[in-house]
């Protein structure tokens, strides 16, 4: 009997599972999911209908009541922090990688079917996704054990995870992977399925209100992707205990949705099957002249004869070749005029490193995904509820973007710093660089500062869309002021600490994944240490839970130590800049004294000086006011 | 024979061990003249280590390496100003076009006048003969137009030093000769071309002075000439069936062997005395030198 483990099938699935392991998006996934999950159980007290229920009737929904469950399992499925996109991350490129690598002519040269294939590509995608979405069904179990002591729990239970993970999750998701890896396959155009994912939350909602909407209840049902319930359950304002006992069960209309769904992927598989072609379209031939390195003498080169032609030989014998002059005329290549010396050569060295770097930053493929969800998430709570004015609206819209924005942002400080620092060992052009006349401070400045407007275009944007919506809304007057003041005490220190202390990790550590290790790790034991309430201004540069919109003007009094924190924020910058510079792997001069002037090295040294001496003196100040 | 100028680059007592004991350079010393100098050895004898060094990306753990007066080792950052480098194995930004590339290459190198830059670029391109993809993505690039690309990189702002590692790999026969014609021409009296190879035919036709490599340590520093002449009227050469190589090789000191219409066609190196009957002399070349080297230190070891 054939052992199906053994099938071309279970391999192809096998090594897209190993593949995937080996990239970014499904980790981050994760990591999102875990702390959506961890947010939306955890933060309801502090939410507005939270309290509105503390209240009311002194106490919240239990956290893993069978409504509760599946209201979180639809609200993950929605995709409110992103989950179509991660999605089409992950079934955009498992074809399209094989023939970008050129591995293609390998696999298909082996006895391997269309059908297996494709489907081991699928499947084994697809397993990746859910797991990964598993891993906030898994948070969620867990939360039933490991939560606050207020937190209101019901007895222990598993099955409703399942069930609902399974409906609700799952199959709804396959047809969008299906969607997503047709496209993918078809058009081996990754960008087209990302601007679908992107496209998703219009259509979604569109469909929904210009469709379901007209149509009868039933097939309202029946034709949602997303499955909606026959029977809409209304718990707001209701008695917790009330919602806790409520049992949410599938009717056969809501299982002919889902059939359906499976169906309709199905369909788009089978579309797959029938359009592929394991051959790429042909590419434009290469219109080259002919080659003309060098045309200096009548015969330009005989390949030295290892074999002379003896006797008994025949020409043919003798593998020599014999080039004759090309017709082609030679261009000298002119002489040109350097510059390498001085701070102005150095400056247009470090322009031009930089719009390289921020061009390779702006061409980074996650971008598409995580600059959606940076400006969509923070603004979310300010379009859909309700918002209650502190001071002025624009101070309100401002806090509450920067709060959550900050958190975006310092994830893609160090994502795209950690990108850029690693991207020249990755592919391979850092011996070329590193031979070019160029001072460290250029290679090393590039990056940061591409990083730093990179992220400063994405809170340009969260700020334009925030206005956006106060405008909508009709929450005026909008007053730029407090958005400036906001963005730029807070927000933007936070970004340069981050983006310093990023630089000078990758330069120490040099390993990408230890880098990221280490951040993630300081990161959540420093995280938790704030949520127990030790958030002492020095170990705390990005001021979390220490400051308001008052304290930023002359209503507040914390004005002056925000302010002074800011300085302590940035020399602490500089300091690890110029460490970074110090301990750069690529060494240009010895000693910090040559020819009579510093060198790279000693200027560093002294910089590194003065800002530690800075950072120490504002702490002190900062202790001292505390 | 090609003895011009005088040394420009001096190369003394060069040592380099990996972690405690893979020792990488054995205190290599080198006296290399302007024009293209050959450096021979197998896969594993330390040239890309002393390349890489050479290109001030490795520090040495001793000795010194002066070019015009200085110490590269010490001054890398002058070092630069006068390095054309193109590595054994490199990439390119896949998102940029070849212009986009080229041009950053050239400013990096201090070409700062955009007319100057311009014309150098099309000329560089015209060269390498990528004129017609300066447009495109580097990420669509072939194995051999990048090497091209690669190529065009190094000879930016007349380079006085140009650093070349396996410089011909996955180009075609018809490139990789161009590609010499272009070195040769570039190093003229006034720069040193350090071509880095194992195959001996590219040193032959191409340099003017050669070493040869092995295990870390300089065998031989000489001419292609020299090294030729040193094996006058010592070649031969049969032709004999394939089951007979196994003795003769236990016989005579066999330096190649090559299968020709199912006969092999061997060569032995036999000072002045004709090995058997069957043995015609042969005009020697540079292989046979290098084969014989690589054999004598063999049998010394």
């Amino acid at each position: 009997m054939r052992n199906l483990l053994r099938t071309p099938f279970v391999a192809i699935f096998q090594n897209e599972v190993l593949l995937n392991s080996k990239q970014i998006a499904p980790y981050v996934l994760m990591l999102f999911s875990v702390f959506n999950a961890a947010l939306w159980s955890l933060g309801q007290g502090s939410s507005y209908y939270g309290q509105e229920l503390l209240a009311k009737y002194g106490t919240l929904w239990s956290i893993n009541s069978d409504y509760y469950i599946s209201h979180h399992f639809s609200g993950y499925a929605l995709g409110i922090f992103g989950l179509p996109l991660f999605a089409a991350v992950i079934m955009a490129e498992p074809v399209r990688r094989d023939f970008r690598l050129e591995i293609h002519p390998l696999i298909f040269s082996k006895p391997v079917s269309r059908a297996q294939y494709l489907l081991g590509k699928f499947f084994g995608s697809f397993f990746v996704l859910v797991c990964c979405q598993a891993s906030f069904a898994a948070t969620l179990i867990l939360l039933q054990v490991f939560h606050p002591s207020q937190t209101p729990v019901l007895p222990f239970r598993l099955l409703p995870y399942l069930k609902h993970f399974t409906t609700i999750v799952v199959i709804t998701y396959v047809l969008f992977a299906a969607v997503y890896f047709t496209v993918g396959t078809l058009t081996r155009n990754p960008k087209i399925v990302y601007g679908l994912a992107i496209a998703y939350y219009p259509l979604i909602f569109s469909y929904g209100l210009f469709l379901l909407q007209e149509l009868p209840p039933r097939w309202r049902v029946i034709l949602s992707p997303l499955m909606l319930k026959e029977v809409q359950i209304q718990p707001w304002g209701r008695n917790p205990k009330w919602v806790d006992q409520l049992v949410v069960s599938y009717t056969p209309i809501m299982f002919a949705n889902r059939a359906l769904v499976i169906l309709a992927a199905g369909v788009c598989l089978t579309i797959v099957y029938l359009r592929f072609k394991i051959t790429e379209p042909p590419a434009k031939p290469e219109n080259f002249s002919w080659l003309n390195l060098s045309a200096g003498s009548k015969i330009l080169y005989f390949d030295p004869p290892i074999l002379q032609p003896t006797t008994g030989d025949t020409e043919s014998d003798v593998r020599s070749v014999r080039v004759e002059k090309a017709e082609a005329k030679e261009t000298a290549v002119p002489s040109v005029s350097s510059s390498n010396t001085g701070l102005r050569a150095n400056l247009a060295k470090l322009a031009a490193a930089l719009a390289v770097e921020f061009r390779l930053l702006r061409a980074e493929r996650s971008l598409v995904v995580i600059t959606p969800l940076a400006v969509f998430l923070p603004t979310l709570e300010l379009a859909f509820y309700r918002v209650v004015p502190e001071g002025s609206y624009s101070a309100t819209y401002a806090t509450g973007t920067a709060k959550t924005l900050l958190f975006f942002v310092i994830a893609m400080t160090v994502f795209y710093v950690v990108e850029s620092m690693q991207r020249d060992r990755e592919v391979r052009i850092e011996p070329v660089l590193w031979a070019k006349p160029v001072p460290n401070a250029v290679l090393l400045l590039s990056k940061f500062l591409a990083t730093f407007l990179l992220i400063l275009s994405v809170i340009a944007i969260a700020g334009l869309t925030a206005i956006a919506i106060q405008l909508l809304r009709g929450h005026s007057p909008v007053e730029l002021y407090p958005y400036l003041v906001i963005y730029s005490v807070i927000v933007i220190p936070s970004i340069v600490f981050m983006a310093g202390v990023s630089i000078l990790l990758n330069v120490v550590l040099r390993e990408k994944y230890l880098v990221y290790v280490v951040i993630v790790g300081v990161g959540a034991a420093v995280f938790y240490l704030y949520s127990q309430g030790y958030n002492h201004w020095l170990y705390n540069p990005m001021l979390y839970q220490l400051w308001n919109y008052p304290d930023l003007t002359s209503a507040g009094g914390k004005q002056s130590i925000i302010l002074i924190h800011r300085i302590y924020c940035l020399a602490a910058s500089v300091a690890c800049l110029s460490l970074a510079h110090i301990l750069f792997q690529r060494k240009s001069t010895r000693g910090v004294r040559m020819d009579g002037h510093l060198t790279d090295t000693g200027w560093s040294i002294l910089l590194a000086l003065v800002s530690l001496t800075t950072a120490i003196g504002t702490g002190w100040i900062i202790s001292s006011m505390h | 024979m090609c003895l011009r100028g005088e040394t420009m680059l001096k190369i003394r007592e060069l040592t380099k061990t990996y972690g405690s004991s893979i020792q990488a350079l054995k205190g290599i010393s080198l006296d290399v003249p302007p024009g293209v100098f050959g450096l021979l050895g197998p896969n594993g004898a330390g040239k890309t280590t002393l390349m890489k060094i050479l290109a001030t990306l490795l520090e040495p753990d001793a000795g010194t390496v002066e070019i015009n007066g200085f110490d590269l080792i010490i001054r890398k950052d002058k070092a630069r100003r006068l390095l054309g480098y193109l590595p054994q194995d490199f990439g390119l930004y896949p998102t940029l076009t070849a212009e986009q590339m080229l041009n950053y290459f050239a400013k990096l190198k201090g070409v700062t006048d955009k007319r100057q830059r311009q014309d150098l670029i099309d000329v560089l391109f015209e060269r390498v003969n990528l004129s017609a993809a300066r447009k495109q993505r580097l990420g669509g690039f072939s194995g051999g137009m990048r090497q091209r690309l690669g190529i065009a990189q190094a000879l930016i702002g007349q380079p006085q030093l140009i650093i070349v590692d396996e410089p011909t790999a996955g180009l075609d026969p018809e490139e990789r000769i161009r590609f010499h014609n272009l070195l040769a021409e570039t190093a003229g009296d006034d720069a040193v071309v350090i071509l880095s190879t194992h195959i001996v035919a590219d040193v032959s036709s191409l340099c003017s002075h050669l070493a040869v490599i092995r295990k870390g340590a300089i065998l031989t520093s000489t001419t292609p000439q020299q090294a030729i002449d040193q094996l006058k009227e010592s070649v031969w050469e049969a032709t004999v069936p394939r089951e007979q190589v196994a003795a003769l090789k236990s016989r005579y000191q066999v330096i190649s062997s090559q299968m020709l219409g199912g006969q092999a066609r061997v060569r032995v190196i036999s000072k002045g005395v004709r090995p058997s009957e069957e043995f015609k002399p042969a005009t020697p070349v540079l292989e046979d030198y290098y084969f014989d080297l690589v054999n004598q230190r063999e049998t010394a070891n």
